[in-house]
């Protein structure tokens, strides 16, 4: 014969109170610590400013592959940039061809080289942040260190255009594989600031280089 | 009469039929959140679908809101009252000790899903080879950063979060004598030059005074980023800076000057600073010879906490997460022809509890095993003796 179970008779209900009262004020602290407060941090200044996922960034146009928030093209319904009233002309060498900009870009230029290469021009008023912010910005998106001001003179070429004096620089990453950037500004009278990008892997952008030199060259006001 | 329906509200509670219901909810939600994976992404559809008590649904004959379905957080409460009800029917004596730790791992792991669901912070690292960072950031949250690069060696970041932005208004920066006046926030905007003739930018000073915005609906895919924008006014000592556009689409840099200290000012995706740095001295993407398929990704990362005075490496591989101060920082991605590695990092503080449910469930089965094992033996020698 089976003998009956006896039960203790302990009081379930305050067995349970304490887990119950625990989850309780797990709740209330999640709750709680939502911080939506200004936060203050002091850091080590970094090697320069990298944004390897803003895709919107207006001159920064590296799409990544993989699972990473692709980069964003410009979309069918962004209108595309006005002409601003000084604007700049080029010329394209043969095999280049120019798609109108969208959103922040004033133009992309397609160039006739196989490989991971774009080239930009996108305008902004003002001096846009100043030369040597947007240059350490260049440098931090292929993972190179800030230049200062010295730095900055030694790694400026000049070309000279009808337009003025075109400042351009050349960046080649160290990664393993090679990335580069070739980018010039211009400021232009009506106080915009133009800039031109080619970048992409070294391969490709070093064959692309002449002619996108030969277009800056050829800069001049509308 | 009070009695009569607290009985009743607890046999409905302990009900079988109310699990039968909230398990058919639960696999109808699975699906439509499976679904909407494919419009939302897969964070938007978790938050609209899995942790939320409502499903809310915008037709298009209206012009609000509506709820149409139970959400995921409702569903999951009422079934954990459901079993914590049950659990309470078990009578509390030695020969139900496996049903009740069978019963209590099933809370436990619903109470995790709760505290991962409220707590959990999903953020990312994407270091270049040969980069050190120090920071994770928010995949779709932004904030308006001020930044005091004054001094040579060191930035002091002042972080305003989005949140605090959408409220407007007024925000001082303690520790300077800075006041943001946000003019206006837009959760997600599209910016173009702007067009000759066109009415001024509200932007008085920077990049924003030739810049158009127009604000755009807020996106949640997964490849899709909203652009967080804002007209922001930085007043000190009485004097206002002018206004400034700040968005996370402007990569050119804006600076004010105030009594010598220079102020950066940049819209961003939201930083965590850790109190330790990771390097990446590797990255490594293989593939099957022959193919583009890919094999393995790695990140050889060199982890530097000078407060534990600790310099190590660590491989971080698929599967291989690395599990580091409340973080786990797995191998998402990569980009930059493979010289960029993307790190998921997730911070939730109940991870431990489904282990803890599945070590209690596994011991409830074998103890409850155990004991049916003993009781059919004992009769079987029962009957033989009798």
């Amino acid at each position: 014969m089976l003998k009956p179970p006896t039960s203790p008779h302990r009081p379930i209900h305050a067995l349970l109170k304490t887990p119950l009262i625990l989850g309780l004020g797990l709740l209330g602290l999640a709750i709680g610590c939502r911080s939506d407060q200004v936060s203050h941090y002091r850091v080590p200044k970094e090697a320069a400013v990298t944004h390897p996922d803003h895709p919107g960034h207006a001159d920064e146009a590296m799409p990544m592959p993989g699972s990473m928030p692709a980069g964003q093209e410009p979309a069918a319904n962004v209108p595309p940039p006005p002409t601003p009233k000084g604007a700049l002309k080029w010329t394209l060498p043969k095999g280049w061809s120019e798609l109108p900009g969208g959103g922040m870009r004033f133009a992309t230029f397609k160039a006739p080289f196989a490989g991971k290469l774009e080239a930009t021009v996108v305008v902004l008023p003002g001096p846009a942040g100043g030369e040597l912010a947007n240059v350490n910005r260049w440098r931090g998106q292929i993972g190179l260190p800030a230049l200062d001001e010295a730095g900055l003179a030694k790694a400026r070429t000049i070309v000279k255009a009808k337009a003025g004096t075109v400042n351009v620089y050349d960046f080649t990453s160290d990664g393993q594989a090679k990335s580069r950037m070739v980018a010039a500004s211009i400021a232009t009278p009506d106080g915009n600031t133009w800039f031109l990008k080619l970048n992409g892997d070294a391969d490709p952008v070093a064959k692309a280089r002449p002619d996108f030199m030969t277009i800056l060259g050829s800069v001049r006001l509308d | 009469m009070i009695k009569t329906i607290a009985s009743r509200v607890w046999a409905f509670f302990k009900s079988f039929q109310l699990t039968i219901v909230l398990l058919a909810l639960l696999m109808g939600l699975i699906v439509a959140c499976t679904l909407a994976q494919v419009e939302m992404g897969t964070q938007g559809a978790v938050n609209a679908y899995m942790r939320s008590f409502i499903v809310w649904h915008q037709f298009s004959f209206l012009t609000f809101q509506v709820p149409t379905f139970p959400g995921g957080a409702l569903v999951g409460l009422l079934l954990t009252i459901n079993l914590i009800a049950k659990t309470m029917d078990i009578k509390l004596i030695w020969p139900r000790a496996g049903m009740w730790l069978i019963h209590v791992g099933l809370v436990v792991l619903f109470a995790g899903e709760f505290v991962a669901g409220m707590m959990q912070v999903d953020t990312n690292m994407s270091i270049e080879v040969g980069q050190t960072v120090n920071f994770v950031q928010s995949y779709k949250n932004a904030e308006l950063a001020l930044i005091d690069v004054t001094d040579p060696t060191w930035d002091e970041v002042y972080s305003v979060p989005d949140t605090q932005l959408a409220r407007g208004g007024a925000i001082a920066i303690p520790g300077t004598p800075i006041t943001l006046n946000v003019k206006k926030f837009y959760p997600n905007a599209q910016l173009s030059n702007l067009p000759p003739g066109a009415p001024p930018s509200m932007a008085t000073v920077g990049v924003g005074a030739g810049v158009s915005i127009i604000e755009q609906p807020l996106v949640s895919a997964d490849n899709d980023m909203n652009q967080t924008s804002a007209f922001v006014e930085p007043v000190a000592g009485g004097r206002s800076y002018g206004v400034w556009l700040a968005s996370v689409a402007l990569g050119a840099p804006q600076s004010f000057t105030h009594e010598g200290r220079t102020y950066l000012l940049t819209m961003r995706l939201r930083r965590q600073y850790l109190p330790y740095a990771f390097t990446l001295k590797q990255f490594r993407h293989d593939v099957y010879p022959g193919t583009d398929i890919p094999k393995n990704f790695s990140s050889l990362v060199q982890v530097v906490n000078p407060s534990q005075k600790e310099s190590r490496e660590v491989l971080i591989y698929m599967n291989q997460p690395l599990r580091y101060a409340g973080k786990t920082f797995y191998q998402a991605s990569f980009g930059k022809n493979d010289t960029l590695s993307v790190l998921s990092v997730v911070e939730n503080p109940g991870w431990l509890l489904p282990y803890v449910s599945c070590v209690l469930v596994s011991v409830g089965l074998l103890v409850h095993f155990a004991i049916v094992l003993r009781r059919s033996l004992k009769r079987r020698q029962d009957k033989k003796e009798g």
